[in-house]
């Protein structure tokens, strides 16, 4: 770690403004809660029951606020488009970390909330300042009712979110959180009971929302807290109709490492390099929707995904579309042996296999997206530098195309030069990616435009270091990815790095017409896990320095 | 459904369940009430339920003396130890048993079901119960911690 949590929580401004913000408000709302109950003379009955009743008030409308605010990370849609626009005020990038945050004080205000109203009613019965007992208003009340089935949701949502559990069974994941549209409803339903009343007997009536509000005194929170539910639920609905206008599956394309291509046409959809979108296939299963980076550049005629045969989903898949998985999973082994170098020192590795459709027809597939963040700060950058490991890296294909295409037409912006790092265990599991670096790399008129680095962290055995010895000396392309640029082995020294990047910027070596009296920018763009980003993050606050600006994106895919 | 590992997600659910409990039965410390106490009870103003006479051994360990409630708590501390786990119980044979998770899982359910408080932590025991059932019906094992070993030598 080497961090404590004060460091974490307090020493890092922008968390600081976020827990203070957020936990402030939730203060704010519950002492106001607190104090608004506590002063209302109409409500002096509901006031004998002392402390409790002002804590159930409080933790009441501090869940109001949570509940509300829930769904609003969820809104994807709406977020994709006032990402690009508000990237300085929030990392948008982090909506499910925000949506985490709330279900988190979500769950603790529970607890008070929940808590506080086994004393209330406890209280009620004993002195009954109501005619009513304890259990009557635990089961027999719409606020009772609901506040139950909405704890009963809550456990099993959050149980069934647990990134282990996510992790291992994705369904029980997306299934159990669909609960959310029961949890919902019981949110807005929580108060129709008219539980905060000045009067002994409910005031309902016959017109919505069914109780008068002359006798019952709560917060109507749902006047607020139901309008994100109502957008979400309208995205969804949009989401749906979005994904059923037509849509073909053109061809599938089977690479040597195991990864499937699906080429998808679909002339609505429309999205920038760096972004992913949900696919579903029907005759897999009409509800499961898979998200994949977009690996397609937005020039491209078509929008294509590469699909690895990893889960039950995806060997379903392969299975449909011809390219079952023993087919595949022995392709995909050879790769990882590294087999194919077996060809030949030269043998090429971009050899794909275009399924045949004639036996049976493509499946229908649909689309849902584009999602995420789109890359196009990338060319208000002089100097971009795209960090991938591991699986992070399938983005940077639509990017590193899309640069490409720019680089053809000549619309690279303030774009000067490309460094691409891309830090990986595997490489050759990793082939078709390979090709498409291989693409780029040949079609390069200007050596210097694009710099593609690769290092290898797996530990290597002695026969291979033999090979890579033997075979590298002198030859022109690197025996393990036959890219001109060589493999580097072991984890990049990233401080190393940009203080060098840092000095010949200054020096002007590195990037030709600029002069040291203007402030470069370097941006760096990463995916990949946490621990390296903030490895790299140092590293570029550390190489700032007055001539070269040095910026950090993390992105989430 | 999927490659759900039964046991590793009742761990949650248990888990929730038994620190719910232990608060609920905390609270029931404080605020002495026989769950079942509107059977066959009559309703007084003030003083709430007055439960009925066969009711007075539940009265006497529940409400004159919060027995049930200090059990319930000792119960749930034991459960919390055995399923976090403590780790003096780490890779024991207990803390690999499924039935014996179940049976205090159900115990605890019984306990809780009894006091005021207790009732939602009793449904939640109960479906973590379950759950380490279907665990157990699966042929599920807890299998004994690896020692971390990182494997190398493939290209």
């Amino acid at each position: 770690m080497g961090e404590t949590w004060f460091q974490r929580e307090f020493l890092q401004p922008r968390r600081l403004a976020f827990n203070v913000i957020f936990y402030g408000l939730h203060l704010f709302f519950f002492g106001y809660g607190w104090y608004s109950q506590f002063t209302n003379h109409k409500l002096a009955a509901l006031n004998g029951l002392k402390w409790s009743v002002w804590t159930s008030r409080g933790a009441g409308l501090v869940l109001a606020f949570d509940g509300g605010l829930i769904l609003v990370p969820m809104l994807r849609n709406i977020i994709r488009v006032v990402r690009p626009k508000l990237t300085w005020l929030f990392p948008a990038d982090e909506n499910i970390w925000f949506h985490r945050q709330v279900a988190y004080s979500m769950a603790f205000w529970a607890m008070v909330h929940t808590t506080a109203h086994y004393v209330n009613f406890f209280n009620v019965e004993r002195t009954q300042v109501r005619p009513e007992t304890a259990l009557d208003i635990h089961y027999t009340q719409a606020g009772g009712i609901t506040g139950h089935f909405m704890l009963l949701i809550m456990v099993l949502m959050y149980t069934t979110a647990h990134h282990k559990i996510r992790n291992q069974c994705f369904e029980a994941f997306w299934y159990t959180h669909h609960l959310a549209f029961f949890f919902m409803i019981g949110l807005y339903a929580h108060a129709t009971g008219c539980f905060v009343r000045d009067s002994a007997e409910p005031a309902y009536s016959a017109v919505f929302p069914f109780y008068t509000t002359d006798h019952c005194l709560g917060y109507e929170s749902w006047r607020f807290t139901i309008w994100p539910g109502i957008i979400y639920f309208g995205e969804r609905i949009w989401r749906e109709i979005r994904a059923r206008r037509a849509t073909r599956l053109s061809k599938v394309l089977v690479h040597p490492s195991g990864a499937m291509e699906l080429r998808i046409i679909k002339p609505s959809f429309k999205y920038v390099a760096g972004q992913w979108l949900f696919i579903q296939v029907p005759d897999i299963s009409g509800w499961q929707w898979h998200p994949f980076t977009i690996t397609s550049a937005p020039e491209d005629p078509y929008v294509s995904v590469h699909i690895r045969q990893v889960g039950d989903w995806t060997y379903a898949l392969g299975e449909r579309v011809g390219a079952g998985p023993q087919v595949v999973a022995s392709m995909t082994k050879a790769a990882l042996k590294g087999d194919e170098k077996d060809e030949g020192v030269y043998g090429t590795r971009g050899d794909f296999v275009e399924i045949d459709s004639t036996g049976r027809a493509l499946p229908a597939v649909r689309i849902d997206g584009p999602y995420g963040a789109p890359a196009e700060d990338v060319f208000n950058v002089e100097v971009a530098v795209l960090i991938g490991a591991g699986i992070g890296v399938t983005p940077f294909a639509s990017i590193l195309k899309h640069i490409w295409y720019r680089q053809k037409k000549g619309t690279l912006g303030s774009l000067k030069r490309v460094e691409f790092f891309w830090v990986c265990r595997d490489a050759p599991s990793f082939g078709w990616f390979q090709t498409l670096l291989q693409e780029v790399e040949a079609a390069q008129a200007d050596p210097n435009f694009l710099r593609i680095n690769i290092y290898l962290t797996q530990k290597i055995s002695e026969d291979m270091l033999w090979n890579i010895a033997v075979n590298d000396a002198g030859a022109e392309y690197d025996p393990l990815t036959l890219l001109r640029t060589r493999t580097m082995f072991g984890r990049p020294d990233w401080k190393a790095i940009y203080s060098r990047m840092s000095q010949a910027i200054q020096t002007g070596q590195y990037v030709p017409g600029t002069n040291a009296q203007l402030k470069s920018k370097v941006g760096t763009y990463f995916c990949g896990p946490g621990v390296l980003a903030k490895a790299i993050k140092e590293a570029c606050q550390e190489a700032n320095c007055a001539a070269v600006d040095f910026t950090f994106a993390k992105e989430h895919f | 459904m999927g490659n759900l590992i039964w046991h590793e997600y009742a761990r949650y659910v248990s888990l929730t369940a038994t620190v719910y409990t232990i608060w609920a039965s905390f609270w029931g410390f404080y605020y002495r009430k026989f769950f079942w106490d509107f059977v066959h009870g009559i309703i007084r103003n003030p003083g709430g339920i007055q439960p009925a006479a066969s009711d007075s051994l539940f009265v006497s360990i529940i409400v004159k003396a919060p027995v049930v409630q200090i059990l319930s708590m000792l119960l749930g501390f034991g459960l919390l130890a055995l399923d976090y786990p403590a780790p003096f119980l780490k890779n024991t044979a207990i803390h690999r048993s499924f039935p014996i998770r179940i049976v205090l899982l159900l115990l605890q359910t019984f306990f809780a079901i009894l006091y005021y408080q207790g009732t939602n932590g009793a449904i939640y025991s109960f479906i973590a119960a379950l759950c380490y059932t279907r665990a157990q019906l699966n042929g599920e094992i807890m299998p004994e911690a690896k020692d971390h070993k990182g494997r190398g030598g493939r290209a």
